[in-house]
């Protein structure tokens, strides 16, 4: 005998998903769920946000990492609300885990609330956590290639950050490549070339990312 | 506010690697729920479909699909993965496609405003059993 079921199987972490949504959007809160290599910059891009944003903007982290606190650690100097996940071996946030720790922020005095999901290109970009929108970094010495390998993220997402562009002399990275892949994926994508060390590209960053926490779009990312 | 608190999943939620597992684990949930509302013994099929753009690679799910679903009623089942294309709609146009090598604009009208309209899908059709 046959049963038909037709049902996403990601059905329950797509169901957290649409509430941790809706609560943010109830509190006018804007999350980013920031995907990324391990090494692209995630931390980094984020020390230098804070830096500039913070005394602006209400800032909370969550930190996705597999086992330590140690990008947590690098944020505690903004005096910002963070919370560590430690997935413990996991390579994804979920939406659970998400709808787990927001109870710890205090919402109603928060604008951006930064997701560093864990570092990985495939996996976080299936799980909807409720962001409002999904950033993706990469950097030059991991390669060109990466829009079309993960063309999954770099549809999804929309801005698209390029870091390391100074050290972009000292890799075969072929930038003409990536925009030409970005582009046949994404030709809408908004993207940044930065260095967060030199700091080169970083005030357009900034001006974006501001801009979104006073023009809210609570766009769904259904599947 | 400060650094808040340190939440450790370990022991309370699991969390495994890679997104195949996290995926099979999830299917096995709805097998087996489906399973038990029909009254079945055995669960022989199980009918799924995942789309191009999830990456999921079938062998490493198909092994953490049966590491899921040992001693259960469903172990002895055959997994059937059917990979869907990448489809887009045009706006402009209206045409239908299917597209190669992540070229997401329209092959027949040039415009870059389209929807994906397959190749997202991690989805279970149907399961069979007695």
């Amino acid at each position: 005998m046959e049963i038909k079921i037709m049902k996403n199987i990601l059905d329950r972490n797509q169901n957290k998903a649409d509430e941790v949504r809706s609560i943010l959007a109830s509190k006018k809160v804007i999350m980013v769920n920031m995907i990324s290599s391990p090494g692209a910059g995630k931390t980094t891009l984020l020390e230098r946000t804070c830096e500039e944003l913070a005394g602006r903007f209400r800032i909370g982290v969550i930190e996705g990492d597999i086992t330590t606190d140690r990008d947590a650690q690098r944020l505690k100097k903004y005096n910002i609300p963070i919370v560590v996940i430690n997935t413990e071996g996991g390579c994804h946030l979920d939406s659970h885990s998400i709808s787990k720790v927001l109870g710890l922020f205090d919402l109603d005095n928060l604008d951006l609330l930064f997701v560093e999901n864990v570092g990985n290109l495939v996996c976080p970009s299936q799980f909807d956590l409720g962001e409002t929108f999904k950033l993706a970094l990469v950097s030059t010495p991991e390669g060109d290639d990466k829009p079309a390998k993960y063309p999954m993220l770099f549809r999804e997402a929309k801005a698209v950050l390029l870091n390391k562009i100074d050290l972009m002399h000292y890799t075969n990275f072929n930038y003409d490549n990536f925009i030409s892949d970005l582009n046949k994926i994404n030709s809408q994508v908004v993207l940044f070339e930065i260095s967060c060390t030199r700091g080169d590209g970083l005030k357009n960053w900034y001006n974006w990312i501001s801009d979104q926490n006073l023009k809210p779009n609570f766009i769904s990312n259904r599947l | 506010m400060k650094f808040l608190q340190e939440h450790s999943f370990h022991g309370s939620v699991k969390y495994l690697t890679m997104h195949e597992i996290k995926i099979a684990e999830d299917l096995a949930v709805i097998v087996l729920e489906a399973a038990r509302n029909e009254n079945l013994s055995e669960v022989t099929k199980v009918n799924v479909s995942f789309g191009q753009m999830v990456q999921i690679v079938p062998e490493i799910f198909e092994f953490a699909f049966r590491e899921t679903v040992r001693n259960t009623i469903a172990e002895d089942c055959e997994l059937i993965i059917e990979i869907l294309k990448v489809k887009i709609k045009c706006s402009g146009c209206g045409g239908e496609f299917n597209i190669d090598k992540n070229n997401f604009i329209c092959i027949e009208c040039g415009s870059a405003e389209i929807e994906i309209i397959q190749g997202k899908e991690l989805f279970v059709k149907s399961i069979e059993g007695e």
